[in-house]
């Protein structure tokens, strides 16, 4: 298994008042898979994808991604395991306003000992393979919602990272950009392989996976909604 | 792109703030630099080989007070002066007295340049000066300001002294490290206009050699002691910075305000960088999660706000480096600074402080969005 989840909770504090935001949670996601985490708001989904992505910590519970406990690494391990092994992609894009669409997706290669030229290979090839090698010299502001959120994915790929992890990326697209952007993720998974671990409300988007888990209060429901 | 080539890409993303907050640091250092000049000026004045063995003799209680003109004979066997001239300080007044802030000395003639070698004098002037009773060696500096030539005559109105002096220019000097807005007239010609007196302000004298200069200063006021008028010798570094002290405590006045600066130019900094970190929150928990820890984070920040910094600091002292040295500042001035030269030190030091404010400024803002986690830093402005 890629992803082994393990009695995984997580507890926020409020003052006095503390929050479950997962509760016991167990989870096996193998190498390959297109996973959609569904539920409503509050459920724990994007807490889960954060903590598998390695920017948040479980209360208690393992996490472990290809072997490794990530809840056991430090916070400096924890960013160069994330450069190696997690590729991004946010619902707001999150591009850097003053970047090209080409500095943006070289900015996760900047932290590896790639040359200049190697570099280049490696952003052209992902912004080919996201269809954008013809708006590589543009700004955020100068492309489509649909083309940033591209833009994103070929940032998330370009260091070729174990596993991908999308937190509601259809979320600030029109319904167009948003096939689009679902038939990409679609596509990556199917003839590169890439494991891709999908939060969404949208049943049309979670179609899109191979798996869908559902989660409600902090915890996993079985495939008949019920509580396990 | 390189690392560095990001950290100059967010810099110059708002542009404006960035121009704005580069004039200001600049402003600032060069402030700096113009009142750090100033108070080196006054408080360190420029200094030559020679002046460290010129030693000023003076009356005990003030610079205000006299001493008899008979004091030369003995201050001239004391074992280790080499030559000792009168130096009477004449305050007079040149056509009306917004021209005259220039200082009058009445000296002995023949013994003055000895003294104050560096002063450069052709030699059939000084032979000149020294030859006619009437005759002046004025600095170039105010030659220029008034036109005057060799030849010319000018008269000086007593003030502090009553008489008037009636004097020929012979000789002008140029001086490396010296005032070139000084004039210098025999001693016998004012003490003459005072019916032979007998009062000299204070008497300077040139040593053999340095190490000579402490038993010479107690030679000389053992010599007056229990007198009338009991002497005080101390070196010309001394006398000046004595000197300056008449003027109250310029050097905490001024200290005061570049405290006051620096202090401001940390505001200025700090509230930018602030500014700017501040909207680029969400960005730098976007580099967190890309893989950036929170040292690299913390390098970015630093860089930035210490080029921001440092462009400010370059622009200030340089500037005013640029700016004074194309400035007459003796004519602008009228006359009362007769030279503003900004040192090296003085550009070090404001570089220095404008760093070390880039660095200070940047500690804040940026600790406080390193201990945000990528979680809570993408939350915000959502």
């Amino acid at each position: 298994m890629l992803v082994q989840i393990r009695e995984l909770t997580k507890l926020y504090s409020h003052g006095e008042i503390q929050v479950t935001a997962l509760d016991r949670i167990s989870l096996d996601i193998a190498g390959g898979e297109f996973v959609a985490l569904m539920g409503p708001s509050g459920s724990g989904k994007s807490t889960l994808l954060h903590i598998i992505a390695g920017i948040d910590r479980p209360t208690s519970g393992d996490c472990h991604v290809r072997d490794i406990n990530v809840a056991d690494l430090t916070e400096t391990q924890l960013a160069e395991w994330r450069n190696h092994h997690v590729g991004f992609v946010f619902q707001t894009f999150n591009l850097i306003p003053v970047l090209t669409a080409y500095e943006n997706v070289e900015l996760p290669l900047l932290l590896t000992s790639l040359t200049g030229r190697e570099r280049r290979q490696h952003v052209e090839a992902a912004l080919e393979l996201v269809g954008l090698g013809d708006r590589m010299r543009h700004l955020p502001r100068q492309l489509s919602g649909g083309q940033e959120q591209r833009v994103a994915i070929a940032r998330a790929l370009v260091t070729d990272p174990t596993l991908i992890v999308a937190d509601e990326p259809t979320g600030n697209l029109d319904a167009h950009s948003a096939q689009e952007v679902l038939g990409l993720l679609q596509t990556l998974n199917r003839q590169a392989g890439k494991t891709i671990i999908m939060v969404t409300h949208d049943p049309k988007a979670a179609a899109f996976a191979q798996r869908t888990i559902h989660l409600e209060k902090g915890q996993l429901l079985n495939g008949n909604g019920q509580h396990p | 792109m390189t690392i560095p080539g990001f950290i100059l890409r967010n810099a110059f993303r708002n542009k404006r703030r960035l121009i704005l907050t580069i004039l200001s640091v600049a402003l600032s250092l060069f402030l700096f630099t113009t009142l750090r000049t100033a108070l080196d000026l006054m408080t360190d004045p420029p200094t030559t080989d020679t002046a460290a063995l010129r030693l000023a003799v003076r009356h005990k209680v003030s610079l205000a007070n006299v001493l008899p003109e008979k004091y030369q004979y003995r201050i001239e066997r004391v074992p280790g002066v080499a030559v000792c001239s009168k130096f009477t300080w004449f305050g007079g007044i040149y056509q009306d007295i917004s021209k005259s802030n220039f200082a009058q000395f009445g000296v002995d003639a023949d013994r003055i340049l000895k003294i104050f070698s560096e002063m450069a004098v052709p030699p059939e002037q000084e032979r000149a000066f020294i030859q006619e009773r009437t005759a002046c060696l004025v600095g170039y500096k105010l030659m220029e300001r008034f036109g005057w030539k060799l030849g010319d005559r000018i008269t000086l109105q007593g003030t502090a002294w009553g008489c008037d002096l009636d004097l020929t220019i012979r000789a002008a000097y140029r001086g490396q490290g010296i005032d070139e807005t000084l004039v210098f007239f025999h001693h016998e010609y004012f003490n003459e206009a005072m019916n032979n007196l007998g009062l000299v302000g204070t008497f300077w004298l040139k040593t053999e050699n340095a190490e000579v200069i402490p038993s010479v200063i107690a030679e000389i006021d053992k010599a007056f002691a229990n007198s009338d008028a009991e002497t005080k010798t101390e070196t010309e570094r001394a006398f000046q910075l004595e000197f300056v002290s008449m003027m109250g405590n310029v050097r905490l006045f001024l200290g005061s305000i570049l405290v006051a600066i620096v202090f401001a130019m940390l505001l200025v900094t700090a509230s930018t960088m602030s500014m700017a970190i501040r909207e680029r929150s969400r960005e730098i928990s976007i580099l967190k999660a890309i893989g950036f820890d929170s040292r690299q984070i913390f390098g970015l920040i630093l860089a930035e706000a210490f080029g921001l910094a440092m462009a400010g600091g370059a622009l200030g002292c340089f500037g005013a480096k640029f700016f004074f040295s194309h400035l007459d500042i003796y004519k602008m001035s009228q006359g009362f600074i007769p030279m503003f030269p900004i040192s090296t030190e003085t550009i070090a030091l404001g570089l220095l402080v404008a760093g070390l404010l880039g660095v200070v400024s940047s500690l804040v803002p940026a600790y406080s969005t390193l201990k945000t986690t990528v979680v809570a830093g993408l939350k915000e402005l959502d």
